[in-house]
């Protein structure tokens, strides 16, 4: 920043010679407008406004306009922003917003001035400078530097600390008390639906969901499909109980892996009687006549209330 | 082939026949009714075995008694590492008179009536003899003398001795996927008959022994005809398609059906096999065992009693897993019908 600040009274000169033709072509006035020029503490912001009257056509040049950032090491220029008032009275009208902030600590009430700045407006063919003035403004300590009775930490400048706002918080408690509820009664649900503890009864009670399908299908059609897919259910059911895949064969073993089955016997082999005729004998009619669909039911709740038993 | 008048009645006296093949071979060789079980459904089957067993079960005995019970010729040969294709076909030797002459060898002893050719330790012997039994096998016939040998009714029952390895040649895959079955001939379980087979003398002259069996219980001749009777008169029904196919499935890519073996890499353990003439014979001795069962048609339970017996030889594990062949082919067949829902 120390070169262009070098800088600043050669191009004075230069604008010296050259202003009277240029204010002249393009730019007719430049007015400042800031706050008040006093009363102004270490971190005041300070917002300074210009307007530049010009010739229709001509427009501020947003490569003139300063850089936000350090000015000097007590000022910062926080933003700066062009706005475009149009033409008004055959004249027009640019507001220039610089916005500053001060960090001057003064020891004693003192004048300072923010720098003048030179703009370039364009209409294309021809350019003018606007110079905006420097803006002048007292600044003061925030308070006497002698420490008072209190020292440093105390006297009347320590203000007591705001009391907290509260916050209302009943919409969350019931919002917590409604979650609280709805987990165990879904976790309850889920163990419901997969059979965990402590409905793990329910998972080793493939004959009832066996006997809801059978129903189901017997009761909605009653054809041979829905018989043979009535069958396929308790097949699957003997396969659950059993832990294995239970062939004709092998009622013996389902009857020693269940015991609860052993009364059923007689009924349970004649099932993979009607089962083979259906399904590997292909003659379901023959298969319904030596297990009809009533008996099949009669048999899904006998061994529905084995397992039952069972546990 | 005669003419079968009508295929149902004569099918029956066919049953009544393998009936009395199992009583009469079981009745001399005590402690092996699966075995004999098994050899009955390859013999209606027409598909040739090779039996596993330790040395001096009686395989030997098992296989005369049972060419003597069906009726036919039975010829056999010993494997040595040093016999040759022609010392099956040829019998070089010297005459009195101090000529050469050649006779027909051991094949072709009998003549075409031969029924069971039984190759003793076929592991002993050569490759290029396996490759002669391999076309005696699929072909049922062998070119010698300048003409060619037809063998309708042959059977070819083979033993491999595995106790010993050196001086052996291991059957290659396509030699083993043309047998039919690969029994294991176990030594009896029950102690009472381990005890008569020692100390019975009926059992120490094996001669005398197959001499008690009834000779030609079954019409040799007709046993082709009743065979093919046999795959046509018993039904597989769709469903039982829909259960074969998953088991073969299931064997081919145990992963894909949730099969898991301790301590094995499914993705790994089954590098092929089970061939679709494999699953193909399975088919044939499941509709066989229905047969013998009384049944018109298969059940899952027929495929399952002569699974192990067809496929467990066509499946190929990963070298690393065939040091434990025997027990890991058994625990995944077991696990295929454990896993694959029948019906």
């Amino acid at each position: 920043m120390r070169t262009p600040a070098a800088l600043v009274p050669a191009l004075a000169l230069i604008l010296l010679v050259a202003a009277p033709a240029a204010a002249a072509a393009g730019v007719r006035s430049v007015t400042l407008a800031g706050p008040r020029p006093f009363g102004l503490f270490i971190g005041d912001a300070i917002l300074l406004e210009a307007d530049i009257v010009a010739d229709p056509g001509f427009r501020v040049m947003t490569a003139s306009l300063p850089r936000p950032g350090p000015v000097t090491y007590w000022l910062d220029l926080r933003s700066v922003a062009v706005e475009d008032g149009g033409v008004r009275d055959g004249a027009g009208h640019h507001r220039v917003r610089l916005e500053y902030q001060t960090f001057y600590a003064p020891l004693e009430p003192r004048a300072l001035d923010i720098p003048s700045l030179t703009l370039t407006l364009n209409d294309g063919a021809r350019s003018a400078e606007a110079v905006i003035p420097a803006w002048t403004f007292l600044t003061s300590p925030l308070r006497e530097l002698r420490s008072g009775a209190g020292g440093d930490g105390g006297g009347p400048y320590l203000r007591p600390d705001v009391p907290p706002r509260p916050v209302d918080g009943t919409v969350g408690m019931l919002a917590a008390a409604g979650s609280g509820t709805a987990l165990p009664l879904l976790l309850a649900l889920n163990a419901w639906h997969r059979g965990w503890w402590p409905f793990r009864a329910r998972a080793r009670r493939p004959f009832m969901r066996a006997l809801r399908v059978a129903r189901l299908d017997l009761q909605m059609t009653g054809d041979a499909g829905a018989y043979r897919a009535a069958l396929l259910a308790f097949h699957r059911a003997f396969d659950a109980a059993a832990g294995r895949r239970v062939l004709g064969d092998d009622v013996p073993v389902l009857l020693d892996a269940v015991p609860a089955f052993r009364p059923l016997r007689a009924d349970i082999e004649r099932f993979f009687e009607a089962s083979r005729l259906a399904f590997f004998g292909a003659d379901t009619a023959a298969a319904i006549d030596r297990l009809p669909p009533a008996a099949l039911l009669a048999l899904g709740r006998r061994l529905t209330a084995a397992e039952r038993e069972a546990g | 082939m005669r003419v079968v008048p009508d295929i149902d009645s004569t099918l029956s006296d066919w049953l009544a026949g393998a009936a009395a093949i199992q009583r009469e071979v079981a009745a001399a060789i005590v402690g092996q009714e699966r075995v004999i079980r098994l050899l009955t459904i390859a013999v209606f089957a027409r598909g040739h075995v090779l039996l596993e067993g330790d040395v001096g079960v009686g395989k030997t005995t098992l296989l005369r008694a049972l060419a003597r019970a069906i009726g036919g010729a039975f010829e056999r040969i010993d494997g040595t590492i040093d016999l040759m294709p022609a010392d099956l076909v040829y019998h070089a030797h010297l005459t009195e008179d101090g000529r050469p002459r050649v006779d027909p060898g051991p094949l072709l002893r009998r003549g075409e009536d031969l029924s069971i050719f039984f190759f003793n330790e076929i592991n002993r012997a050569r490759p290029q003899v396996h490759s002669l039994l391999l076309r005696l096998m699929a072909e049922r016939s062998v070119a010698a003398f300048n003409r060619e040998y037809r063998f309708p009714y042959l059977q070819v029952f083979a033993d491999r001795n595995r106790v010993e390895q050196e001086e052996t040649f291991e059957l290659p895959a396509a030699a083993r996927d043309r047998f039919f079955m690969e029994i294991e001939v176990p030594m009896p379980d029950d102690e009472a008959v381990r005890r008569r087979l020692v100390f019975d003398t009926r059992f120490h002259d094996s001669d005398r022994l197959v001499a008690m069996v009834p000779d030609g219980l079954l019409d040799v001749a007709g046993l082709p005809a009743a065979a093919a009777a046999i795959q046509i008169g018993v039904r597989a029904s769709e469903a039982l398609e829909t259960y074969t196919t998953a088991l073969w499935g299931a064997v081919r890519e145990p992963q894909r059906y949730g099969i898991v073996l301790d301590g094995v890499d499914m993705e790994r353990l089954v590098m092929g096999g089970a061939s679709p003439r494999g699953v193909s014979y399975l088919v044939r001795a499941a509709r066989v065992r229905a047969w013998l069962e009384g049944r018109d048609m298969v059940l899952p339970e027929d495929l399952r009693d002569v699974f192990r017996e067809v496929m467990a030889h066509r499946i190929f594990l990963d070298p690393v897993y065939e040091r434990r062949r025997g027990p890991l082919v058994h625990a995944l067949c077991r696990a295929a019908f454990d896993r694959v829902a029948a019906p």
